[in-house]
């Protein structure tokens, strides 16, 4: 059924694609309700966010724990460009997304000499040591009181207060990192992520500059991160530092998973389940962390891979996959 | 792929049927008056949420009973934020959407509060805070209330009236939470401070830190007369209890926590602590006891103002109400609570300045033999500044 | 002087406190072969198990302890079965979310169970204060930092003891060093992986009543801050080593209280988390001498 639909999608791609857009682009105006836009709008940044991690843990292999840091430059560097210098809104994408990159470009010159969890603490590292410093650098990040009355972007009158108009920016964000992504993915450089993921040692005995190319793997995962930060923090109004702790990394981190790591329609799909059963279940007030909580251990035992990964990819997991693959003999490649 | 499929399916029921569980809009009749709560139901101030929860629904009850107002009855649905700015602010889109909510109650932290302004101003709707007493809040929007009292009152009543008349202290040292609320209560308490010639060391600690010795090591080699606190609920015990443990004798100050029985519950030494409060709930008054009594019945604590604050902001919009000629809307129901003549609450006496929130008055209290005592009533700080 | 003294002193209990935590981790870490988030967590439910025995059962110390280890034996076990022995042979990043996710539920538990407030754990230990003069300056150390200290050193002692003279030590020592070929050598792999996983935990549960005592005070949330403390000290230490974590985290304890001398107490975790950057550039295997983490 699975092989069916994949089949189907492959040959009418475009017509579907075309499809799904223009039903998003009417969405604000069918849905009336505006707490949805807004729960809607929450799923596309996430769903950014998630896909730009999931560039650095899907695509090269490293374990990036410290996405929130990222996201936090893009969104104080954002605001306080926003409400003290009065700069418009759209070419601050850019500069959060290059403040972001740099701050990347200087976490993965450990990524030289460090691997595997090494890595992991450094980012986790990095990422606390920027969430402490948005606290207490007082002249620009506001310190403890956070950045408030952000002010929005023009966009020829609208009044971007409204989700119903603010939708628009995450879905050409979204879409737009999507289309990037996938070119750079096809590109020589997405191959060589993916050959580092594969087998770095064979990658790097095939020509392959390694250091390079993870170094510009992370750049590339923090832009984006700080390109959807800088439009965070206008759409929230309100900044401050408890909004990017390490939890609020963990959190992206399990959308990438349950979605399926190293996919680009995974994170999406990890940041729909999750921003809906948070929200959705918010009646059952602490409750509903505990069913989250369960959902992300069922999910590693079932499909290690999350929803959209492929059986047969090495982020399946060695052991299950095995088993997979005996099951069924080789039907299943 | 079997796997898959069952992944999938189960992710998606669970997600339909949570939905399903919150969907559903009641539409409710003429006479009913909608009301909005945003109250940090879990997370780190989930006892103040759940207070809120208590006092809101209590006043609604009594008020229902008693035949509503006007021929108006009310109802309040209340909404968990955690008290985190950017929850508060999709909880109150949320109710503004609603056009049967008249009017927002909450939420608790001055943060959250302050959170909402751009949405109170473009769906003219108003907010009133029982617990928001930063002093720049109620200025923030005209759609704005709040009924704690202001900081620049009270903080500067700290530094004027206990420490330096009641205590006769000279050398102060200040812990302070790190937060919105925390850097406020200072900036109004050391311009104070500096008028009175008050010598003032500052420390200040991260939200959930849990270990102050070294905050402590440090103030001690200062060497002052009075240590000084401020923050609200456990931190403030939790401090008190690790300087005594570091065998530091120093008369104990805390702005924020009020005559909390939770805070006094947990101190090693009780006997040693002051603090400001605007509020009392004094054996002597028949009518507050009963509340207080009430109170601990229900929630299964004792009371502290916040509760209180709660239950005198549903009497505030009943009060409003039935000054309104002709039909309730949000703005008429604005206009009414801004023009309100004074009102005796639970919390005493209340009447809005100009900005939407009031000034009140503050007595010195403290502990004697495990219980809460006013050491000096209202008259002490009279005079003014 | 005097201050700089006193703060050493603090610096050097908090240090211990984390080098006991340190230890746990890297037993963990070394027998099982994974990284956990889940440790924060049992250092909580260690915590909560001596506050229950202290409110139920008076203040007596050593069945606080042996509780401790023993509620934090019995979590380490579940979270083994449900995070690691499954995933053996699996990519890390799925085990390591395991463990995230059993960290949430168990704190998000805790909070429904145990209740949202903060507890107080007090006068478990005298508020004894020796005032020392050492060249002129005066020392103040309490009586709870010098049994802390001394609870840390006897249980570092213990363990290296067992790791060195006993059976399942070895066994143990084995297994952190090559497990395919403990499993040639007829080791059990998964039973003595379970019994240092749940080792390690039980340490972490006995750091955390030391948190409880030091702190006066246990709360659901306790865990989170912890657990990167504990994290940073045994990468410090190279992971699995288990006297150079112990040295980590003194060095993090140390190097947190003496930097509040400069500074506020809010750029604490900067302290530690920079310090951490630093010699893990410096020195990507921690304070070993020889390559010896495989994780």
């Amino acid at each position: 059924m699975m092989q069916q639909a994949k089949a189907f999608y492959e040959k009418y791609k475009v017509i579907i694609l075309i499809v799904l857009v223009a039903v998003l682009a009417v969405l604000p105006f069918v849905i009336k309700k505006t707490l949805y836009i807004r729960y809607l709008c929450n799923i596309m940044m996430y769903a950014t966010l998630a896909g730009s991690l999931n560039a650095i843990n899907g695509y090269s292999g490293q374990f990036c724990l410290g996405q929130a840091g990222f996201f936090a430059i893009g969104a104080y560097t954002g605001a306080a460009l926003a409400k003290n210098f009065g700069i418009s809104f759209w070419p601050l994408l850019i500069v959060g997304g290059i403040m972001a990159m740099l701050v990347g470009f200087v976490v993965s010159l450990p990524t030289l000499r460090l691997s595997g969890i090494y890595l992991s603490i450094v980012t986790l590292g990095a990422s606390e040591i920027i969430r402490i410093i948005a606290q207490t650098w007082e002249p620009v990040t506001g310190g403890s009181m956070g950045i408030k009355q952000i002010p929005y972007p023009e966009f020829f009158g609208l009044d971007m207060f409204k989700p119903q108009y603010y939708y628009y920016i995450f879905l050409f964000l979204l879409i737009l990192f999507l289309f990037v992504t996938n070119r750079v993915l096809k590109s020589r450089v997405g191959r060589a992520w993916m050959s580092i993921r594969e087998d770095e040692i064979a990658s790097k005995s095939l020509g392959v500059e390694t250091s390079r190319y993870k170094s510009t793997n992370f750049m590339y995962g923090a832009f984006w991160a700080g390109v959807i930060g800088v439009a965070y923090a206008p759409f929230v109004n309100y900044i401050e530092a408890s909004q990017f702790t390490t939890d609020t990394g963990f959190n992206v981190l399990a959308m990438v998973v349950l979605g399926g790591q190293g996919t680009l329609a995974g994170p999406i799909l990890g940041s729909v389940v999750v921003t809906v059963l948070t929200e959705a279940l918010r009646f059952l007030e602490s409750w509903r962390y505990v069913i989250y909580a369960l959902l992300i251990i069922f999910m590693m035992w079932v499909r290690p891979q999350g929803l959209m990964g492929a059986s047969n990819s090495m982020l399946a997991g060695g052991k299950i996959k095995v088993k997979e693959e005996k099951k069924k003999g080789g039907e299943a490649k | 792929m079997k796997k898959r499929v069952l992944a999938l399916t189960l992710t998606f029921v669970m997600a339909v049927s949570a939905l399903a569980g919150c969907g559903g809009d009641k539409k409710s009749e003429g006479g009913v008056i909608k009301l909005g709560g945003l109250a940090p139901l879990t997370g780190q101030y989930s006892e103040y949420g759940e207070g809120f929860d208590i006092g809101f629904n209590k006043a609604i009850d009594e008020i229902n009973e008693a035949g509503g107002v006007n021929g108006y009855t009310f109802e309040i649905e209340i909404k968990d934020t955690q008290s985190e700015p950017v929850t508060t602010s999709t909880m109150a889109t949320a109710f503004a959407e609603d056009e049967e909510v008249m009017a927002l109650l909450g939420d608790f932290s001055s943060g959250a509060c302050k959170a909402t302004a751009q949405i109170c101003d473009s769906y003219g709707i108003l907010q009133l805070s029982p617990t928001a007493s930063a002093s720049d809040y109620a200025a923030m929007s005209k759609y704005f209330f709040g009924i704690m009292g202001r900081q620049d009152v009270e903080a500067p009543f700290l530094a004027k009236y206990v420490l330096k008349e009641y205590l006769k202290a000279q050398k102060i040292a200040v812990i302070r939470v790190d937060s919105d609320w925390g850097k406020s209560c200072y900036d109004n308490f050391i311009i104070q401070a500096e008028k009175e010639g008050l010598d003032v060391t500052v420390e200040t600690y991260a939200t959930g830190e849990k270990d102050f010795s070294s905050l402590i090591t440090k103030m001690q080699a200062e060497n002052p007369d009075v240590l000084v606190v401020m923050d609200q609920g456990d931190p403030v015990a939790d401090i008190f209890n690790q300087a005594d443990a570091a065998g530091w004798k120093i008369q104990h100050v805390a702005l924020g926590p009020g005559t909390s029985e939770q805070v006094a519950g947990r101190l090693n030494d009780k006997d040693n602590l002051i603090v400001t409060s605007p509020f009392f709930f004094d054996p002597d008054d028949a009518e507050l006891t009963a509340w207080a009594e009430w109170f601990q019945e229900a929630a299964d604590f004792a009371p502290t103002i916040h509760p209180a604050c709660a239950y005198d902001c549903v009497y505030l919009i009943a009060e409003a109400v039935k000054n309104i000629e002709g039909e309730v809307t949000r703005d008429s129901l604005r206009d009414a609570l801004a023009e309100l003549p004074e009102y005796k609450g639970v919390t005493g006496s209340i009447k809005f300045e100009a900005d939407g929130d009031i000034k009140r008055n503050y007595m010195i209290c403290g502990i004697e033999g495990g219980e809460w005592k006013v050491l000096e009533g209202f008259e002490y700080g009279a005079a003014g500044f | 002087m005097e201050y700089i003294l006193n703060q050493l002193i603090n610096g050097i209990c908090q240090g211990s406190i984390y080098a006991l935590m340190a230890i746990g981790y890297s037993v963990i870490v070394g027998v099982v072969g994974m990284v956990t988030f889940t440790y924060g967590e049992i250092m909580m439910i260690g915590a909560f198990s001596s506050y229950y025995i202290f409110t139920g059962l008076g203040n007596n110390l050593p069945l606080a302890i042996v509780g401790a280890f023993a509620g934090s034996f019995i979590i380490g076990s579940i979270v083994y079965k449900l995070c690691y022995e499954r995933f053996f042979n699996a990519p890390r990043h799925i085990s390591l979310l395991c463990t995230i996710g059993i960290s949430m539920l168990i704190k998000n538990l805790a909070q429904i169970v145990f209740g949202p407030d903060t507890k107080p754990v007090l006068n478990v230990i005298d508020n004894t204060t020796f005032t020392i003069n050492v060249f002129g300056a005066d020392l103040n150390i309490r009586l709870l930092q010098i049994i802390v200290i001394i609870l840390v050193i006897v249980f570092a002692v213990a363990l290296t003891l067992f790791f060195n003279k006993t059976k399942w030590g070895v066994m143990l020592r084995a297994v952190s060093q090559n497990k395919d070929a403990s499993y040639l050598m007829g080791i059990n792999v998964k039973r003595t992986a379970l019994l240092g996983n749940c080792i390690g935990c039980g340490f972490g549960g006995i750091a955390g009543i030391l948190l409880a005592l030091y702190y006066g005070s246990v709360s659901a949330t306790m865990g989170a801050s912890y657990s990167t403390k504990a994290f940073a000290a045994s990468v410090l230490g190279g992971l699995v080593d288990i006297r150079f974590s112990a040295l980590g985290g003194l060095c993090i304890g140390i190097i947190e209280n003496m930097g509040i001398i400069f500074t506020s107490a809010t750029f604490r975790d900067v302290f530690a988390f920079a310090f951490l950057i630093l010699i893990l550039i410096i020195r990507p295997q921690g304070f070993v001498s020889k390559k010896g983490a495989r994780v």
